[in-house]
């Protein structure tokens, strides 16, 4: 018990120090940090990831916690930094109730089923109104506030809703339009220091930020290839010999190569297409051909922008087919406008295509005084897109899955979606419970290995192949599969394993759960500040109350008594008793059953604060369970994939 | 074996300004600035310590592009104003002042950074909106039709860096020649996309700068020409030059590297060929009466002399930094191959002839029709000739800006002193329901629009670096200079003769008070006045884009470093 107690001050410790170092951060009022690099750049942040990640902390423990917080960011959007903090203060309770032992970690569990779920179920969600669908603006800037400096997040909240609203017109495009936009955030914005923020813009179209090989300004609709390699024809080739006999030969030949260039050139102007986009830099010649026969020509596009154009236009990159140069050629892209853009002293090409999707191309162009401001305004505006695509989950499964209609044979019983998209209100229980199972399934078991691949967008459907059957799965996790689910996860566990070794029963905290997220649906929001939180608090205390089993109304009194410390945390920073006033008239409200203020800060989501919650206690138990920790030689491989927009 | 080193823990720092290294190193980088600025400027010589040439400047870009500033804290700002500097040229010790400013009057505060940075975007937008409103007194309009106050703004930049080592009629000299430069990159016909021009400046050490000089077209540096001889080149039917551009490799070895091999059988040279074939260019450029021939790279001797014997000039190793305006000027397009000439591709001149300057000869393209010129600029030394190179790069920048956006503010610290009275007016007389959308009191309104109105007064104050008296009226707002060691007298009128930006004399009593007063300043009764200035009376104007731009920057970089909360330092 001593051990038990003394591992528990440790594990304390250490959540609280991590805690005290995101906490002057956490919430509208908080300060940036500045994260200075090895290589000498200076990146201001406040992002609760990136700040857990630069501590890089050496403890085990505390390397466990990093990793949760981190993978609930990548899933949500948001949330690192309360992460921890409601860690440390969960941490701290448990230490006050004195106990560790099985009976705490039992009642961790029971206390999920029977008081979390229904707190949730039966109080919270009274109070949950839908997302607004056409209102960006509240949603982004109380989430920005999180995020960014107290000058620049209007600005940020306005720009991040115009580029939302203009790349998709249509509301019911834009859950597929946030994906891609959070996919391919760094080929759809273009930063410029030096500038002040008020000089940042949505421009129609999208900015490749070099230079034309070759400009010939061409009026109207145009055509567009895109082209992998050099269209030069050469001599020799790896492995090839070119025998020369005579100089005429050899002249004749090089002549040869010129006129072919031509020809290919004429080729490509007899089918309109007057702009040439090349992964690759081309021949000289080629852009002297270019240029006479009024073709613009733009090379070096990395794949990622090459990619992306794809993806607008649909179109694939032209091959050249041998010798044979009069072949159509019909993988042309539609071009309204192929135009130099001056990015101040910079001279970019700024291109308009015609999208075959409801994905209207736009790019931002993004102003700050420095360098590593714009790249924590992007790095914010990201996340922002993968945050309100996380709200507007719900929709966006529904139509997947009834695209899917027939391959989904096994799980249509439970998956009858109403057929218009305006009834979202009249879900059915049963099909909500599937979403929330798949969506915990691949929290607890599959890991961040899919969730943090920002590739697999349309991960939700596999996981719904995986998982039609998730309480089967989840009850045959035994625990070999427990401790290798452990490890995958963890991302920093590079030099060190942890072998847990669970008793029955005890296996994946959280199957018997799974149920308790149904009641909140994903685009539900709440008023932001703190209200979250207290609404929680107090009814959990209140079902605590008509709990029989001690020990869980312990643990529910000390997780109520825990989440108060996020709006603490958010008021510490304000002026004083500014919390104790908060709560006082927020808990006078709800003893009176009146609704909540309509505050104009904005709204957040409840569904991301529920998972926090959630994650919270799924990794008190798994650290709880923890009894050994071993050094191994080895670095352990590391599996995953992990969120590489933000690796940079 | 893996080489696993022990990574060290990183250094965290919380809060950041509250240390002592770093308010230490914000005044030591703020004085160096301060006593840089304006006319009268103390010069900073930059030198490594270990021989090498010296730097003698008082321009920002030269200053914090060779400091080396290792407060990850200042290192924000000076990277800030870099960018600034970079996008605009001017007004980077504005914007480094105005920023250090920012951050030493709000840090002093007893107030929180999140109320602080609400409460200084409030105060920049009402800057802003004043800025931008026609009832501005500290801007002027730019009219184009009389080249008086392009002049006034072209000779401000120019007397505002000392370390140029000018004259009052080199100064004259030379804001003609810039003005005629910029003059001629000016399209005469403008279609619905003017592209301005560019002005080439072409260095000429150790000269007198009054032997600078500007002509339109192009001068490549030619060292071979024969100065003796006259210029004997063939022309085409209408009285052109024609003129091909290689962007190529005429020497005769370009082969071109490609993967694979190339086998040569016995007794065949490929340079001979290679030779031949350009001979055969050179054949059909004389038969296609081209006059002149300049070359990207290095042209084959044979070549040179065929064309020499043909009398067709050849110009080689022009550099690719010609090209471009070359091929732009003459309507050419650039050949990247000898095996094929399209006659399209020649362009035209009017006439060719040699210049000299120094020891240096140039040949000077005369086109047609141009927005290209070439500037001379001389100057006696390295170091001198290197501060005046950026100095009229400024003023051309500034001019272009300027036709974007044809409005100038008043220079010589009056814009920031009446920016300041119109601030400290506006701010006493806002509605309570701006503070409470910005959630702070009034006191705290009023804290912190003082210290903005400090900040910005200090730069007017960096003006003045030999203990000359700074006064304001309460009228204009305007700033005014008292030269030291004056008398006492019982009326500023007799002491103060023009403002600093030169609208306003002392005919008219103005109510002038100390800009210095500790005890904070008045706050006049109005809003100060607007006046339409004489244009023949002005001294100095600034570029508007650049100052409201610097403006802006300088409070968003202050801003950035106020609410850092901590520093994280990997130090791997």
């Amino acid at each position: 018990m001593a051990a038990a107690g003394s591992e528990q001050l440790r594990l304390w410790q250490e959540a609280a120090a991590l805690a005290g170092a995101v906490c002057g951060a956490l919430g509208p009022r908080g300060g940036r940090a500045l994260l200075l690099r090895p290589t000498g750049e200076a990146v201001p942040t406040r992002d609760g990831r990136r700040l857990l990640e630069a501590l890089s902390v050496e403890p085990p423990a505390a390397r466990v916690m990093v990793a949760r917080a981190c993978s609930l960011r990548a899933t949500t959007g948001d949330g690192a930094k309360s992460f921890v903090v409601l860690l440390a203060a969960v941490l701290r309770g448990l230490r006050a109730a004195g106990g560790g032992g099985a009976g705490l970690r039992r009642a961790l569990r029971d206390f999920e089923a029977q008081v979390l779920e229904r707190a949730a179920a039966r109080g919270l969600r009274r109070y949950l109104r839908p997302a607004p669908p056409g209102l960006l603006e509240p949603l982004l800037e109380p989430y920005l506030a999180g995020r960014l400096g107290p000058g620049e997040r209007r600005r940020l909240a306005q720009l991040c809703a115009e580029m939302c609203r203009r790349c998709a017109p249509a509301p019911a495009a834009r859950p597929q339009v946030l994906r891609l936009l959070g996919r391919r955030f760094a080929e759809l914005h273009a930063a410029v220091p030096g500038l002040p923020l008020a000089s940042s813009r949505v421009l129609p179209g999208i900015v490749l930020r070099r230079d034309f090989a070759a400009y010939c300004p061409a009026d109207g609709e145009l055509r567009a290839v895109l082209v992998t390699e050099s269209l030069r024809p050469t001599l020799t080739a790896p492995g090839v010999e070119f025998v020369v006999d005579s100089e005429g030969q050899y002249q004749a030949s090089l002549s040869w190569i010129t006129k072919r260039t031509e020809a290919l050139m004429k080729h490509l102007r007899s089918n309109n297409i007057k702009l040439l986009l090349s992964s690759v830099k081309q021949e000289e010649v080629f852009i002297y051909y270019a240029k006479l026969y009024g073709v613009s020509v733009v090379e070096c596009l990395s794949s990622e922008e090459m990619a992306l154009i794809s993806e607008i236009t649909g179109v694939s990159p032209y091959a050249r087919f041998g010798d044979n140069v009069d072949r159509e050629i019909t993988e042309t892209a539609a071009v309204t406008f192929c135009q130099p853009l001056l990015l101040v002293s910079k001279r970019c090409v700024h291109i308009g295509f015609t999208s075959v999707s409801a994905f209207q191309p736009h790019c931002l162009i993004l102003c700050g005084p420095v360098d590593g401001v714009n790249e924590q305004h992007a790095a914010a505006l990201q996340e922002a897109f993968t945050m309100l695509q996380q709200l507007f989950r719900t929709v966006d499964q529904r139509e997947e899955w009834k695209a899917e209609g027939e391959s989904q044979s096994q799980a249509s019983d439970d998956c009858i979606w109403p057929s218009s998209a305006t009834q979202k209100q009249l879900v059915i229980e049963n099909t909500c419970k599937q979403v929330s199972e798949c969506q915990l399934e691949a929290l607890s078991d599959e890991r961040e290995r899919q969730i943090l691949d920002p590739d697999k967008s349309d991960l939700l459907v596999h996981n719904q192949k995986n998982h039609s059957t998730p309480v089967l799965v989840a009850h045959n996790t035994d625990t070999v599969s427990a401790c290798e689910c452990l490890h995958v996860g963890k991302g920093l566990g590079e030099t060190c394993c942890h072998i847990v070794p669970f008793k029955q029963g005890e296996s994946c905290a959280g199957i018997g759960q799974d149920y308790s997220n149904c009641f909140i649906e994903a685009g539900s929001v709440l008023p932001v500040g703190g209200y979250f939180e207290i609404l929680l608090h107090y009814y959990i205390q209140d079902y605590a109350k008509q709990c029989q089993q001690s020990e869980v109304s312990i643990v529910s009194n000390m997780v109520a008594d825990a989440l108060l410390s996020v709006p603490k945390a958010l008021y510490g920073t304000a002026e004083r008793n500014g919390f104790t006033k908060f709560y006082l008239e927020a808990i006078n409200l709800l003893r009176k059953n009146q609704p909540l203020p309509v505050n104009s800060e904005g709204l957040e989501s409840a569904y991301c604060k529920y998972q926090l919650v959630i994650s919270v206690l799924r990794c008190v138990t798994e650290l709880l369970s923890i009894d050994l920790v071993i050094g191994i030689r080895r670095p352990l491989q590391k599996i995953e994939d992990r969120d590489s927009e933000d690796d940079s | 074996m893996s080489r696993l080193e022990a990574k060290k823990p990183p250094l965290f720092i919380s809060e950041p300004l509250a240390r002592d290294a770093v308010s230490q190193s914000l005044s030591v980088l703020s004085g160096i600035l301060k006593s840089s600025y304006g006319p009268a400027g103390r010069l900073k010589q930059l030198h490594n310590g270990v021989g090498g040439c010296v730097c003698t400047t008082s321009q920002s870009s030269a200053l914090l592009g060779h400091l080396s500033v290792s407060q990850p804290v200042l290192r924000v700002l000076t990277a800030s104003v870099r960018n600034h500097v970079s996008r605009f040229s001017d007004c980077g010790l504005f914007t480094a002042i105005l920023c250090c400013g920012f951050i030493e009057n709000f840090r002093s505060l007893n107030v929180a950074p999140f109320t602080v940075i609400k409460i200084s975007r409030h105060l920049l937008s009402l800057c802003l909106d004043h800025l931008k409103s026609e009832a501005c007194g500290c801007r002027v309009s730019v009219d184009f039709s009389s080249v008086e106050t392009l002049a006034c703004l072209v000779r401000s930049i120019l007397t505002s860096k000392p370390a140029c080592m000018l004259n009052k009629t080199e100064v004259d000299h030379l804001t003609s020649l810039v003005l005629r430069a910029f003059i001629f990159t000016v399209p005469c016909h403008v279609e619905t996309n003017a592209v301005l021009g560019k002005c080439v400046i072409i260095p000429v050490k150790g000269s007198r700068v009054m032997d600078s000089a500007v002509f339109p077209g192009l001068l490549i540096e030619t060292p071979e020409i024969q100065l003796g001889k006259p210029l004997a080149v063939k022309r085409t039917g209408s009285n052109m030059i024609r003129i091909a551009l290689f962007s190529v490799s005429m020497s005769g070895d370009g082969f071109n590297p490609e993967e694979g091999t190339v086998a040569v059988h016995h007794g065949i040279s490929l340079e001979v060929s290679e030779l031949n074939q350009l001979l055969s260019v050179g054949k059909q450029l004389v038969k296609d009466e081209v006059g002149l021939v300049v070359c990207q790279k290095v042209m084959h001797p044979s070549l040179k002399q065929y064309l020499k014997e043909n009398s067709v000039l050849a110009v080689d190793r022009a550099g690719l930094s010609v090209m471009e305006p070359l091929g732009r000027m003459t309507g050419s397009q650039s050949i990247a191959s000898i095996h094929s000439l399209s006659p399209g591709c020649y362009g035209t001149l009017k006439d060719l002839c040699i210049q000299s300057f120094a020891s240096k000869h140039f040949l000077h393209l005369i086109p047609e029709d141009t927005v290209f010129c070439s500037l001379i600029l001389c100057n006696r030394s390295e170091t001198a000739w290197d501060e005046l190179k950026r100095v009229c790069e400024t003023a051309e920048h500034v001019l272009q800006l300027t036709v974007k956006e044809p409005l100038a503010l008043l220079g010589g610290g009056c814009t920031e002193t009446h920016l300041a009275s119109y601030i400290r007016y506006k701010s006493s007389s806002l509605p309570a329901s701006t503070f409470k959308d910005l959630d702070c009191s009034q006191t705290q309104y009023q804290l912190v629009a003082e210290g903005f109105c400090r900040s910005l007064e200090s730069v007017a104050r960096s003006l003045s670096h030999d203990g000359e008296e700074i006064l304001t009226d309460m009228v204009y707002g305007h700033s005014w200079f008292v030269p030291s060691g004056s008398p006492c007298v019982s009326k500023w009128s007799d002491l103060v003769s023009k403002c600093g930006c030169g609208v306003n004399d002392n005919t008219e009593d103005l109510s002038w008070r100390f800009l210095q007063g500790q005890s904070g300043s008045p706050v006049i009764q109005g809003c100060p006045k607007e006046l339409s200035p004489k244009v023949a009376d002005l001294l100095t104007l600034d570029c508007f884009a650049a100052k409201c731009s610097g403006l802006q920057v300088a409070l968003e970089t202050a801003n950035l470093i106020l609410d850092l909360s901590y520093i994280i330092e990997d130090q791997n």
